[in-house]
């Protein structure tokens, strides 16, 4: 008799129908996502052509030259806007809140509990809560208008972020502290050279979340910035959207370009994101 | 020069009393083995001489100067740790000269005390690696190495070698040996191994939560152990305790009724006297029916080749543990007949101090 597939009838059935089900569901999830990417790549008539053109044809690369040559929409300042941001915002995340994961969970000082309990808490208050206050302050200062008030407050820590580095922070060992230091390393250094590369992973994935989470924050930069030329792209793309509404292509160019740094970002660390948070912080 | 004295050092951890009150002198060149049971407070003790916990009572002097304002880096102390606490991303090079380096030493004499100390441990091959390419052994030397590269005055190891295999056990316990002639440095050693104790130390200090029970040389604290608790920490197999009491004319009275006649003559008291019998297991022998003061049932037998090790249970329900020869006689569920040998014997009255 020949030799059959091992896999019974019934499994290949099954495996079949949860691919089917599991690709109508990213179906509709992706969906979004190829109508703005393939209108990137239309004009205005072809968007809105009855049937649906799911591809296009032809290919537009005209909307990419006008989107990066329009005077109305400075798209490379913002980008660069955005990238500085972002980074900034990084930056600024990695080192405070490890260098405050490491007193919470490193270092022994009276209060820490307390202290570290207080720092929790603030995840509990709306950024709402404090908003008024906040902005009223810096209008004070005189630096309303610049991206001071956006990254600034990174440098003084992020209480999600010191939350979840604190985890791993408690996860290297005692002895490693505890012999650097009868080296002669002081606390800073012991932070620096010592335990950081320890916990580089998590360390690189907050400040992922950090670019990530900045390159689409919209609210803060609605609040501060007024002039074009300094918005980032989450802002400028919007008030472009609003102000000449019946532009869709160059709006979903500029769109897509938004969104495809973060996709780039996502797939070249995703490994990073599966094995990194899983494994633990010595390896 | 590099001797540790402590006075009355205490500590608390919250209100919990972790240390309480030791006084302990180090000499000079001398190699003190902390024993004690888990949780005794045999690493906090150390740390505490390290600097790396603070002291809440009492005085640590190191080289009759006293610590508690100085930084771990400047009290000339170094430390092995169990887990070796190597730096996980540096090499073994690296390792070693990163405290050479934090004391601001050229990069030329940093690499030639490297070096130096490489070849005395022969782990001049591992220098490029990092700890994960290294077996466990290899880990500890370069430990050792860590420790030994700065030149202190006093070396302070806790539990240096319990993660290795038995064999690689002994040839660093040769090793460490080897090293405290030649460095002729103060060490201070915590282990459990009673083996790793009683070959290594000049003197032992034998722990029980947070007190000093007894320091002497390891003979003194095998054959004449203080009390009731070093008697039974103190010697592998342990010893074996009989509950007697002291007969109308100075003899021991043994639960089976026996009696037998104390080697010093008398024991002192009244009559009816309750205390406790310590006896060596080596003490105690299988002997032909009605001449043994105690019958017992077997109910293990560890044949190690030269030596056999019973487990037997009496009929008053005592544990007792005999060291015979290696081809004893004795099986499994035999009833055999056990005869005392009261020299060297110890007597402990209820409180567990020494009496005889
Ligand atoms: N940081 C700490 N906070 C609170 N209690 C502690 C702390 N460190 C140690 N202890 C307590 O102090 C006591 C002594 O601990 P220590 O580590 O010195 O024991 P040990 O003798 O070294 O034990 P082992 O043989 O298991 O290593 C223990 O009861 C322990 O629970
Ligand atoms: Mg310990």
């Amino acid at each position: 008799m020949k030799k059959t597939s091992r896999i019974a009838p019934a499994r290949v059935a099954q495996t079949l129908v949860y691919h089917a089900v599991m690709l109508a569901i990213s179906a509709v999830f992706l969906l979004p996502f190829y109508w703005m990417a393939i209108s990137a790549f239309k004009n205005n008539a072809e968007i809105f052509a009855n049937p649906v053109l799911w591809f296009p044809d032809p290919i537009r690369l005209e909307n990419l030259t006008a989107l990066l040559t329009r005077d109305d929409f400075p798209f490379l300042r913002q980008f660069a806007n955005s990238v500085f941001y972002a980074l900034s915002v990084a930056c600024a995340v990695c080192f405070s809140c490890s260098l405050a994961a490491y007193s919470f969970g490193c270092l022994r000082w009276r209060g820490r509990n307390l202290v570290f309990g207080l720092t929790v808490c603030a995840l509990l208050l709306p950024g709402i809560v404090t908003f008024l206050p906040v902005y009223l302050g810096w209008t004070k200062l005189g630096l309303n208008g610049t991206y001071w008030p956006l990254i600034a407050p990174f440098f003084f820590g992020d209480a999600f972020f010191i939350f979840m580095l604190r985890q791993f922070f408690l996860g290297v060992p005692r002895e490693l502290m505890d012999a650097a230091r009868l080296d002669g390393a002081s606390e800073f250094r012991i932070w620096w050279q010592i335990v950081l590369p320890q916990v580089r992973t998590p360390l690189i994935i907050v400040g992922l979340f950090a670019i990530v989470y900045t390159w689409n924050e919209f609210f803060g930069p609605l609040i501060y910035l007024q002039d074009r030329d300094e918005f980032p792209l989450s802002l400028g793309l919007f008030t472009f959207q609003a102000a000449r509404a019946r532009e869709w292509s160059i709006s979903m160019t500029g769109a897509l370009l938004t969104a495809l740094p973060m996709v780039v970002l996502f797939l070249v660390t995703q490994r990073l994101f599966r094995q990194g948070l899983a494994s633990s912080t010595l390896k | 020069m590099g001797a540790v004295q402590l006075l009355g050092v205490q500590k608390f951890f919250g209100t919990m009393e972790v240390i309480k009150g030791i006084d302990l002198r180090v000499d000079d060149g001398e190699l003190v083995v902390f024993v004690g049971p888990s949780g005794c407070g045999k690493s906090t003790l150390l740390r505490m001489i390290a600097g790396l916990e603070d002291v809440d009572g009492g005085e640590v002097l190191i080289s009759g100067v006293e610590v508690s304002g100085l930084a771990p880096a400047k009290r000339g102390v170094a430390m092995v740790f169990q887990n070796y606490a190597l730096y996980p991303h540096m090499s073994a090079y690296d390792n070693l000269a990163y405290g050479l380096r934090r004391s601001g030493m050229a990069r030329a004499d940093v690499d030639s005390r490297v070096r130096e100390t490489a070849a005395l441990l022969q782990i001049t091959d591992l220098l490029p690696r990092r700890p994960k390419a290294m077996s466990g052994g290899q880990r500890q030397r370069v430990a050792i190495g860590r420790a030994i590269v700065r030149k202190p005055e006093v070396f302070l190891f806790d539990e240096p070698l319990s993660n290795l295999d038995a064999a690689l056990r002994v040839e660093m316990r040769s090793q460490i040996a080897r090293l405290h002639q030649e460095l002729k440095a103060t060490m201070i050693f915590v282990t459990h191994d009673q083996v790793e104790a009683m070959t290594l130390a000049d003197r032992i200090v034998v722990l029980n939560s947070g007190r000093v029970e007894q320091v002497g040389t390891p003979r003194e604290v095998y054959h004449n152990p203080a009390n009731l608790f070093v008697a039974s920490f103190i010697g592998s197999p342990a010893m074996n305790l009989l509950p007697i009491t002291r007969g109308e004319d100075g003899s021991i009275l043994l639960e089976s009724g026996e009696q037998m006649i104390w080697p010093g003559g008398k024991i002192d008291g009244p009559p009816g006297r309750a205390l406790t019998l310590g006896l060596r297991p080596d003490r105690l022998s299988l002997v032909g029916s009605d001449q043994g003061q105690i019958s017992g049932t077997v109910h293990l037998a560890e044949h190690l080749g030269d030596e056999t090790i019973l487990h037997v249970q009496t009929a008053a329900g005592r544990a007792l543990t005999l060291k015979c020869d290696g081809d004893a006689p004795a099986r499994l569920g035999d009833l055999v007949q056990i005869g005392l040998d009261l020299t060297g014997a110890c007597l402990f009255d209820p409180d567990g101090r020494r009496v005889q």
